[in-house]
């Protein structure tokens, strides 16, 4: 049964509810691959093959 | 009744309401809860704490904090699912938010008042009770939402589970230290802090969720009749579908793939360093366990919603196949064999990433083996396997490094012993998911043959 005087939810209340868990969810993935990136420029303790 | 607002009557949507709505909702719910995997930034302050007449805590008891919750998450959700069918899921997901939020309070004054039952009480009974019914709330909602797409709508969620740990311990961290520079009391105020901030997200969720009508499918979506015969269009009830094989091959299934993936995650950090002797240092080895964070994210999304393509037993053989093969490999690629730290990084997150994705796959496996109309409550029973992985995992892994560091034997060749067990352990799995087969039709619903999208229970 088709109502054409429904009201469908606006595109912009669907955008906020998305922002509201996008935008904590950046923040912590941003923390955590600024971490992940320590993997890669973070300098070696030491050698990993002994020295000739 | 005073809190009539949550129950599934007042919580079903109106004409015109926007299914895009639900996972946000979700998502509220499980980035909150999915908290518990960054507890250990509680640990060294925990520790730090002296009571009144100079004790302190050892790392064990404090250890014990994070095995209760998890306990509590597998029993809760194995006992409420059946309820939650019944009540809905806005008012599972607002008790999940009063426990999990009441449960950091209670938490707070046993750190305040330094006694370590408080926060057992708190954090990882209540809190844990909050995790398994938050846990397992909105997935049949998605399912009803998404008859489409189930493998996408619950791996967002499911996501969020495993995105919840990145927001939790930079917030932890940040709220300590501010408090400690202000000269307050750290701990109790930043678990008192989290216990609001997170009660009043999540109760985003619990007023943003809604249930579809009763018949309600998506705009000219119609359900296939060319599927798989693992895909039921009947439906079992959760009493007789954990007497099913099909109930034990997946909880078999799930037990093997979570026990794998703690076989990197309990000591990836040590791991690293111990395979690379010098060649990672603790700081590179923490980015490494950032890697796996966000990987162990990602596979939730990525594989459940390939699953939908190519099939729930499909995906589960790829995990079970290539899995045990890199398992295999993995030790191999340290440094007195091949000695390749990104091979070892690039197995090590493909890993972490099934690890997610077995989690998150689940659910629309149930759904196809059992149909929409008890799956809620049929995957709080399965979450026991994860409880029991959760003890087991840590037994094996913990009990072989234990075994060679009191034998004095060289703690890195220890771990080719664990991955090679983990790798022996996807070929159970991979067995099991092979023997899973349609349901027989002895245990269908026979008085509610509803159609899978069909919000028959809530």
């Amino acid at each position: 049964m088709a109502d054409t005087t429904v009201k469908k939810s606006s595109p912009a209340l669907i955008a906020l509810a998305w922002a509201i868990v996008i935008i904590p969810t950046a923040w912590g993935f941003n923390f955590t691959l600024q971490n992940a990136m320590k993997l890669f420029t973070a300098p070696s303790a030491a050698p990993t093959a002994p020295a000739k | 009744m005073a809190l009539a607002f949550l129950d599934r009557d007042h919580s079903i949507a109106p004409a015109g309401y926007s299914r895009w709505l639900v996972p946000p909702a979700a998502l509220a719910i499980h980035l909150s809860i999915g908290q518990v995997y960054a507890f250990s930034v509680f640990k060294n302050p925990l520790l730090a704490l002296h009571g009144a007449d100079g004790s302190a805590w050892n790392l064990k008891e404090v250890g014990y904090i994070f095995s209760i919750a998890i306990a509590f998450l597998g029993i809760s959700a194995a006992l409420f699912g059946a309820w939650l069918e019944k009540a809905g899921p806005r008012r599972a997901m607002f008790y999940a938010a009063v426990c999990f939020g009441l449960g950091f309070v209670i938490a707070s004054f046993g750190a305040g008042s330094h006694q370590l039952w408080l926060i057992y009480l708190g954090y990882g009974v209540i809190g844990g009770i909050g995790l398994g019914l938050g846990y397992i709330s909105p997935v049949s909602t998605l399912i009803k939402w998404f008859p489409d797409r189930p493998g996408l709508a619950t791996g967002l969620a499911i996501m969020g589970f495993g995105g919840g740990a990145m927001i939790g311990g930079p917030l932890a961290s940040q709220l300590m230290a501010h408090f400690k520079a202000a000269g307050q009391p750290s701990i109790p105020y930043t678990m008192i802090a989290m216990g609001v901030l997170y009660f009043i997200f999540m109760m985003f969720g619990v007023f943003t969720i809604r249930v579809p009508p009763d018949g309600w499918k998506p705009a000219g979506w119609e359900p296939s009749t060319n599927h798989s015969a693992l895909i039921t269009s009947h439906n079992v009830a959760v009493h007789e579908a954990w007497r099913t094989p099909q109930f034990w091959l997946l909880w078999v299934m799930l037990f093997v793939n979570v026990t794998a993936g703690i076989g990197i995650l309990e000591q990836a950090s040590p791991m690293i360093q111990d395979l690379f002797k010098g060649g990672i240092s603790p700081v590179a080895a923490v980015g490494f366990v950032g890697l796996l964070s966000i990987f162990n994210m990602a596979g939730r999304f990525f594989w459940a919603s390939t699953s939908d393509f190519i099939g729930r037993k499909a995906t589960y053989f790829i995990f079970f196949t290539l899995g045990a093969v890199l398992y295999f490999v993995l030790p191999l690629t340290r440094q007195d064999k091949m000695n390749s730290v990104p091979l070892f990084v690039g197995i090590a997150v493909v890993l972490l990433s099934m690890y997610g994705g077995g989690f998150a796959t689940i659910p629309a496996y149930l759904k196809d083996l059992f149909g929409g109309y008890n799956v809620s409550a049929i995957h709080g029973r399965l979450l026991t396997a994860w409880s029991a992985a959760g003890i087991i995992g840590p037994l094996i892994v913990n009990g072989i490094l234990d075994h060679y560091v009191a034998n004095k034997m060289p703690k890195q060749d220890a771990y080719p012993l664990i991955l090679h067990i983990m790798c022996g352990l996807l070929v159970i799995g991979f067995l099991a998911n092979l023997m899973v087969r349609a349901v027989d039709e002895k245990f269908w619903l026979k008085d509610k043959n509803v159609v899978v999208p069909q919000g028959a229970a809530h």
